[in-house]
């Protein structure tokens, strides 16, 4: 393949200061986009043992081996995780086992955008762009979900909790436009303080 | 605001993260032949559509989530979802027996044969 060097949609940009949150790009991860049908056996033992993982096949959730994950995206779709270094030599090894399957891989590393949110103030910075209730216990650690966040298309990776670690994937030509919008909403004046904590007011 | 349940992933959010895509249960004339369906067939396929007041079936898009396409059940006045369920099924039998005018005209058929779509 060419010679090409990746460069970061975000690399311009500097470390955000004066954030209720940790707000870094994570540039280091190769991304597969992995289609199959996760009924068909022949199909979830040639990725089991290229990846040594097993793919995630309850909705919204995620697995992982050493620097390897699996994130749900639909029920015949993945998104495979790997240490950017490695994508082609794990896209060639997973064409070479599915060989003959109905399936498909390509890789789409720098398809999406990964911004990484750290901090107590994650989840209620994330509430001001989503409708979903992402306080209650069913975003609990690994859960992935895909949806409209800020009014773009988004996927969340909840990578673990207390305190809470948060990847936000968005396509790459929005990466700007996310990234300022974390920034406007994370400032720490604009704090959420009490979200989900108010008793509700007596009738 | 819209509450809507994807019974394919499971996931739960308002309208924004779905995608309306017109009324459920519209089945295409079935034929090797397009000359074999006649103008009348064609066109209830393609524009005939029930308005009714109160309950109706439609399809939806899981569009900002798993992107896979399911059926719903909404009522028209209320706005409320009264059941999702999957692109290959037929509606919960209760909804079926709730369903007036056209609706209970197309469901009562297959009330009386059972599930299968």
């Amino acid at each position: 393949m060419s010679d090409a060097q990746f460069e970061s949609a975000l690399q311009s940009r500097e470390k955000p200061t004066g954030l209720s949150v940790e707000l870094r790009e994570r540039t280091s991860r190769g991304m597969i986009d992995l289609r199959g049908l996760p009924d068909d056996p022949q199909f979830m033992a040639a990725v089991k043992q290229t990846l040594t993982l097993d793919l995630p096949t309850a909705p919204r959730t995620s697995t992982a081996w050493g620097d390897i994950q699996a994130l749900w995206l639909s029920t015949d779709q993945w998104l495979i995780l790997c240490p950017r270094a490695r994508t082609e030599e794990l896209l060639s090894a997973l064409r070479q086992a599915l060989q003959g399957i109905h399936s498909f891989a390509v890789d789409v590393s720098d398809m999406r955008t990964i911004i990484r949110l750290e901090g107590d103030q994650a989840r209620p910075l994330l509430l001001k762009g989503s409708s979903l209730d992402l306080l209650s216990a069913d975003y609990e650690a690994g859960t992935v979900r895909r949806l409209r966040f800020a009014e773009i298309a988004a996927l969340l990776h909840i990578v673990s909790q207390k305190p809470d670690v948060i990847d936000l994937y968005v396509f790459r030509s929005y990466a700007d436009y996310a990234w300022d919008w974390l920034l406007a909403n994370g400032r720490v004046v604009a704090e959420v303080r009490q979200f989900g904590k108010q008793a509700s007011p007596a009738v | 605001m819209l509450i809507v349940h994807c019974p394919v992933c499971g996931a739960e959010g308002d309208e924004t993260d779905f995608h309306y895509g017109g009324e459920a249960h519209v089945a295409r004339p079935a034929t090797r032949d397009p000359a074999d369906v006649s103008d009348a067939q064609q066109r209830d396929y393609l524009f005939m559509r029930h308005n009714p007041k109160g309950l109706h079936f439609e399809r939806w898009r899981c569009d900002r989530g798993c992107g896979k396409w399911f059926h719903a059940a909404r009522d028209t006045m209320t706005m409320e979802f009264k059941a999702t369920y999957g692109i290959g099924e037929l509606p919960p039998r209760e909804l079926m027996k709730a369903a007036t005018g056209e609706w209970a005209e197309f469901f009562k058929d297959k009330l009386a044969k059972g599930r299968k779509a």
